[in-house]
């Protein structure tokens, strides 16, 4: 269109009275705003800085020697094997870690930061209801994630793959596994996405609101870890494995695993989530240098896993609410 | 009663563009509790309504509590027949903030759009809507340039246009020329009372002049009450009185001699121009005897007349007033 053409018509621009706008369908002005969200969160340059972030501790991992050759064993064995050498640097670190503060930080600014800014004030000004601007965000974080965490999953499954044996067959035997690590998560995104949003629609600056998950992240994972490590016996006299989110995480994937059958349940892997999530009993006996261990180290269950799901799963909503509630009731002014 | 008639009545024909009952705000709480709006009645009719009121005397208050921003401590408003804060309301008016802030990364079209989208058009639509307001504001060239790029009169121009783009029958604009040039504040100005024609528009400002030069009505605030709601005109004609001005070369001598006539009920000398001012009992005999009263004092006249009572005037006498009530 010309601007000489736009111009003519301009005469009649604001004589259309008679509006042809659109009756909010249902949720339409919300996935605007979650596509939006999407767009802002995704520029290439930071997706890639992330993804590597979400590579590093996994490719330290991956740097071990190992004295299995792959391609002399059959596809089912060689994918258990690669699995079991990217279990826990998947949870720990490319699904724990990394991903989590990624997703805090991406998220904290997403309400705050708006309201903080001034920018907020136009946008609750429109005919679209506070409850979808949040949901909208939320979604639009989300999807951010689940994006992020499919690429994440996939290509640390891929680099495996390269490392040991180069093999497509063994990547697509290990399928079990990644989409069960996938699955995982997005349930972990459910959780972080409704944390992250209900700070960021609670606090009045985004910083605090990222260092409320950051320290959330390094409480779950590092403190009690550490604490396990050091002082063992409070982990069960005092009951800490309530409050461990980082127990109630990896308690859920290892369900999660078992349920897609997608790991031989054995010791090699398990002492690292005994050591640092409470997953596992301790004390077990088990001999390391031993490749399989048939049944491998033996449960906790404080929880049924279930029950982390769900409590979780309940706690996200509950703060999903709250956030929601927070940004319903917000005075917004500049 | 009469409260649910009234509204009653407005269901049937849309007299009021922006009502309130006893709309107030209290920001904080006990002792910390101030009251920025206090009860007031607002009636804001098509057309183009000034609400003008010094810095602090509770404009954007207001009309946060009319777009929904911040809650309404009590009473009730109304956008045409929608609660103030629905959404059924939100679609009826767009708004610009006072000092609005926009995504700068963005460009001016791309925004429009996006808002075009969010206010329910569709992506066709918003698009045709956007370019056609862009080249309407004369930032036609500049929509693919991002806003933070942008000089203040044309953030200003955006904003309006991010108000206009879902075609509201309302525009809601707190203080749109501030912080603006003159040459940007006489261009705003001009787009805005040739919108007026088609939307109703209700402006705030703490300039008077501009008041003046955009609005058929004002309603004038102060510390959180309304002191006067009327057309210019009225306001104009009230305060104005019968107040003559009379100017010559022998001030002194006229106002000894006119004191004395039967005609007069009030002259005095006013002060910052020493000019004559008559109050006259006889409006008529005033004006046919003057000429034979400056003669008889061998005068030479200069002036004689109604002088026109800036919006100023009556501004300072409605806020002196206000000022020695408490
Ligand atoms: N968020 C707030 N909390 C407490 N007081 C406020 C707040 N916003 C405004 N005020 C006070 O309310 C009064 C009215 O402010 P405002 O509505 O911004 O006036 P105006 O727009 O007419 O300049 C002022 O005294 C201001 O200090
Ligand atoms: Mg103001």
């Amino acid at each position: 269109m010309s601007l000489e053409t736009i111009k003519k018509k301009t005469k009649s621009l604001f004589l259309r009275v008679k509006s042809e706008t659109v009756e909010n369908e249902a949720f339409r002005n919300m996935l605007i705003l979650t596509i939006k969200t999407y767009q802002d969160l995704t520029s290439l340059k930071k997706f890639l800085i992330s993804l590597v972030g979400m590579m590093l501790f996994p490719i330290i991992f991956l740097s071990f020697e190992t004295t299995i050759d792959y391609n002399s064993i059959s596809v089912q064995h060689a994918a258990a094997a690669i699995s079991i050498q990217i279990i826990f640097p998947m949870f720990f670190w490319t699904l724990g870690i990394a991903f989590i503060c990624i997703i805090g930080t991406s998220g904290a600014s997403l309400i705050a930061e708006e309201v903080h800014s001034g920018t907020m004030l136009i946008l609750v000004s429109k005919p679209i209801r506070r409850i979808k601007i949040f949901l909208g965000k939320f979604l639009g974080l989300f999807l951010y994630g689940a994006v992020l965490s499919f690429c994440a999953v996939f290509l640390l499954g891929w680099i495996a793959v390269l490392r040991y044996s180069a093999n497509l067959l063994h990547f697509f035997a290990l399928m079990p596994f990644l989409l069960a690590s996938y699955l995982y998560s997005l349930v972990l995104l459910l959780i972080f996405c409704s944390i992250t949003l209900a700070l960021s629609s609670i606090m009045d600056r985004p910083r605090n609101a990222a260092l409320g998950v950051l320290f959330l992240v390094i409480f779950s994972f590092i403190g009690m870890m550490v604490l396990k490590m050091f002082i063992a016996d409070y982990y069960e006299d005092y009951y800490l494995y309530h409050i461990d989110l980082g127990y109630h995480l990896s308690n859920i994937y290892i369900s999660f695993l078992e349920a897609f059958n997608a790991i031989p349940l054995v010791a090699e892997w398990q002492q690292w989530f005994a050591m640092t999530t409470g997953v596992y009993e301790t004390a077990s006996p088990t001999d390391p240098d031993q490749d399989i261990n048939p049944g491998g180290m033996i449960r906790t269950d404080y929880y049924l896993p279930i029950f982390s799901l769900l409590i979780w799963i309940g706690i996200a909503i509950g703060l999903l609410a709250y956030g929601l509630f927070s940004l319903k009731n917000r005075e917004i002014s500049v | 009663m009469i409260k649910k008639e009234k509204v009653t009545e407005r269901k049937t024909d849309f007299k009021y563009e922006i009502w309130s009952n006893e709309l107030q705000k209290i920001y904080g709480k006990k002792d910390k509790a101030f009251e920025a709006v206090k009860k007031i009645n607002l009636r804001v009719e098509p057309g183009i309504h000034g609400f003008l009121g010094p810095n602090g005397a509770g404009k954007t208050t207001t009309m946060s509590m009319l777009v929904g921003a911040i809650s309404i401590t009590s009473g009730e408003a109304k956008i045409r027949n929608e609660d103030a804060g629905s959404v059924a309301a939100r679609r009826l008016f767009g708004f610009l903030p006072q000092d609005p802030v926009f995504y700068n990364h963005m460009t001016g079209e791309d925004y429009l759009i996006y808002m075009g989208k969010l206010g329910g058009l569709h992506k066709t639509e918003a698009r045709k809507r956007a370019q056609e307001l862009c080249a309407y504001f004369d930032i036609f060239d500049d929509r693919v340039r991002p806003i933070g790029e942008y000089s203040g009169g044309m953030k200003q121009k955006i904003g309006i246009a991010a108000a206009l783009i879902h075609k509201p029958k309302l525009l809601i604009l707190d203080e749109p020329t501030a912080n603006l040039d003159p040459i940007g504040r006489a261009s705003i100005i001009e787009k805005i009372k040739e919108i007026s024609k088609t939307v109703s528009v209700f402006v705030s400002s703490h300039i008077l002049s501009e008041i003046e030069q955009m609005c058929d009505r004002v309603t004038m605030i102060n510390n959180g009450e309304i002191v006067i709601s009327d057309t210019l005109k009225n306001i104009k004609k009230k305060y104005i009185g019968n107040t003559y001005q009379l100017d010559t070369n022998k001030n002194q001598e006229i106002l000894q001699s006119l004191e004395k006539k039967d005609y007069v009920q009030k002259a005095w000398i006013k002060e910052e121009d020493e000019t004559v001012q008559v109050i006259p009992k006889d409006a008529d005999r005033l004006q046919t005897e003057i000429p034979k009263l400056i003669l008889d004092n061998k005068a030479i006249m200069y002036s004689f007349h109604i002088p026109e009572v800036s919006l100023q005037d009556i501004f300072m006498e409605v806020y002196a007033l206000g000022g020695s009530k408490k």
